[in-house]
């Protein structure tokens, strides 16, 4: 028993850091443009999708392949931004309507492309680790660990960098931020960019993991936006800690309860957070 | 008084409508339209007039048309008595869920993800209590309901035309429960909190009855248009509450604009409308969708009504 229980930690876990990925990406998002990003997912989905043709039909190795699609999706969140979400600043609502309809466009547009047969990858790093009689595919552990090396790479340039710590007095005062010299409109499109690559990141190794469809993304934005509510929008280790709660709660919560409602477990604990402590777990701090 | 000459002319126009123009595709596309024009019309009391972005009208929604379809089954109550009921529990977990969130004070964002939360726990229970609500299957709904007609008794609606009067007068009383609602005083509290709650607040408005009733009074009606809209589809399933619906809903307002009582219907009708005039496979027509709803934002932000208002005047001026 305890050993499912602790398989189910270390999945949850697993998950949970694919979560925040995302999740970082929103909140980075909210931090400089003042608009919860829904569209991350489909980012992600497109991610996805082109590492799995990088890999498999161009035949590039899979890191390749990976930076490939993550430069992909940050060109696209690139022109996504100037075109679109440029116009939606500090607009929750409409931001919020805006990447719904860029949903709709994009995850239809897959459909047309790829279909809805789900595509698999060829397995890049075969094999599992066995001790304690657990077992774990290598691969997860691999893209577990270098998540969490992005995720306090980015918490490292956000603390030490002169641009991290403008986007984190821009997010605080924008006015205040452009004094001080910050170039504001290109601090936005940078961090857009970047989260868009986060999403990018997150679905080129999804796709080493799991099979590939274009609702992907749909399912992983909601989780992801629930870990960075979670954890206090704004909160960058947090949105990492968000993700592995969300992720555990799930793993685990589906030993004891029926599995059909998994993905409300989460849904739940964000609503006791949000009417308990409403500015997340973490607030507060950094 | 100009305005009542108006809409005399417009209802008075639909009215016999049929009686020119008797198409059966036609009409069921129109009673289709009034039935998605009853739920963007209600959503918009809470959206629009009170500035609270409810994730939960396709639950209200949703959980009538189940609600209806089980107490005729297993109550034995008749159809319309079993919509009241239905209405009733709408309101009921309406209460539940708005108390919930306007207690502890959730705005904007918040509550659109707390209401979103509540609406996908209803949307896993209809899809997993099996016994119930036949699964993602659904339910075929095979009678019709009875209505009492002058000249000829009672009588199973069965003909469209029939169907077509029901809509064409829940639409209209939905409109004019919603106009009243908000030309009065009632009307001026919603204002007030949807720009400054808390200044509203302050002023002495009872900001929680005034955002509780509007959350409950709209998804009550939405609640009449779910029982309506299930019987004249005559099917059931679980994807009358899912996020799809609610945000169908949402570009229906802001397609029609969100300013004016009537104005949702508009967009209800041209998104209602739309798929049906130009065959599209279902993926374009998601992305001709997703394309309205970027440009409506970006381009017509008060919508087609709020627009052509604009431009009306405009040239009155000139």
């Amino acid at each position: 028993m305890w050993q499912l229980i602790v398989g189910q930690l270390l999945n949850g876990a697993i998950v949970g850091t694919l979560y925040g990925i995302v999740a970082l990406g929103v909140t980075l998002t909210f931090g400089i443009t003042g608009i919860v990003n829904f569209a991350l997912g489909v980012f992600m989905m497109l991610g996805a999708y082109a590492a799995w043709y990088f890999a498999d039909t161009v035949g590039l190795p899979y890191p390749l392949a990976v930076l490939t699609a993550v430069v992909v999706t940050s060109f696209a969140g690139l022109v996504a931004d100037q075109a679109l979400f440029r116009f939606t600043r500090n607009n929750l609502v409409n931001g919020l309507l805006v990447s719904i309809g860029m949903i709709a466009v994009m995850e239809s547009s897959a459909l047309l492309i790829w279909t809805s047969t789900p595509k698999e990858m060829h397995h890049v790093l075969p094999g599992v680790f066995a001790f304690f009689g657990l077992v774990v595919p290598k691969m997860k552990l691999v893209v577990f660990g270098l998540l969490l090396a992005v995720i306090f790479a980015t918490y490292a340039a956000l603390t030490k960098t002169w641009s991290g710590r403008a986007a984190y007095a821009y997010a605080q005062n924008a006015e205040a931020a452009a004094l001080m010299g910050v170039p504001t409109s290109r601090l936005q499109t940078g961090v857009v960019a970047y989260s868009t690559g986060l999403a990018g990141l997150a679905g080129a190794l999804y796709a080493s993991l799991y099979s590939l469809e274009p609702t992907l993304g749909s399912l992983f934005i909601l989780k992801a936006v629930e870990a960075a509510i979670l954890a206090g929008i704004g909160s960058v280790a947090g949105a990492l800690l968000g993700g592995i709660i969300l992720g555990v709660t799930e793993g685990v919560g589906s030993i004891y309860l029926p599995l059909a409602f998994r993905d409300a477990y989460g849904l739940v604990f964000l609503v006791v957070i949000l009417l308990f402590k409403p500015s997340g777990l973490f607030a507060g701090r950094r | 008084m100009k305005q009542g000459i108006w809409i005399a002319v417009v209802a008075t126009a639909l009215c016999v409508l049929p009686l020119v123009f008797n198409s059966d595709v036609a009409l069921t596309i129109l009673v289709f339209s009034y039935l998605q024009g009853m739920l963007a019309v209600s959503f918009n009391l809470i959206f629009g007039f009170t500035g609270q972005l409810s994730m939960f009208h396709a639950a209200a929604f949703g959980i009538a048309a189940y609600a209806t379809h089980l107490f005729m089954q297993h109550l034995g109550v008749a159809y319309w008595s079993a919509t009241v009921l239905a209405a009733a529990l709408v309101a009921a977990v309406s209460v539940v869920v708005g108390a919930i969130c306007f207690r502890f004070r959730l705005r904007e964002f918040y509550f659109a993800v707390v209401t979103l939360a509540f609406s996908e726990m209803a949307r896993l229970t209809v899809l997993n209590w099996n016994s119930l609500t036949n699964g993602s299957l659904g339910i075929n709904l095979q009678e019709k309901p009875p209505l009492w007609l002058p000249g000829t008794g009672i009588v199973k609606l069965e003909s469209t035309l029939a169907w077509y009067y029901l809509s064409l007068v829940a639409l209209g009383a939905t409109l004019l429960v919603c106009g009243r609602m908000v030309h009065s005083w009632m009307g001026r509290c919603f204002a007030a909190i949807r720009m400054n709650d808390e200044l509203g607040d302050t002023l002495g408005i009872n900001v929680f009855r005034y955002k509780l009733t509007a959350f409950v009074v709209g998804n009550m009606m939405a609640a009449v248009a779910g029982s309506l809209y299930a019987y004249f589809l005559g099917s059931l399933e679980p994807g009358f509450l899912s996020i799809d619906q609610s945000l169908g809903i949402v570009a229906m307002v802001l397609l029609g604009g969100r300013s004016v009582v009537a104005a949702p219907v508009v967009g209800a009708f041209v998104l209602t409308t739309l798929p049906h005039l130009i065959h599209f496979s279902a993926e374009i027509r998601s992305i001709v969708y997703g394309a309205i709803l970027i440009f409506t934002i970006l381009v017509m932000p008060q919508g087609i009504y709020g627009g052509l208002w604009q431009i009306m005047r405009r040239r009155h001026a000139a």
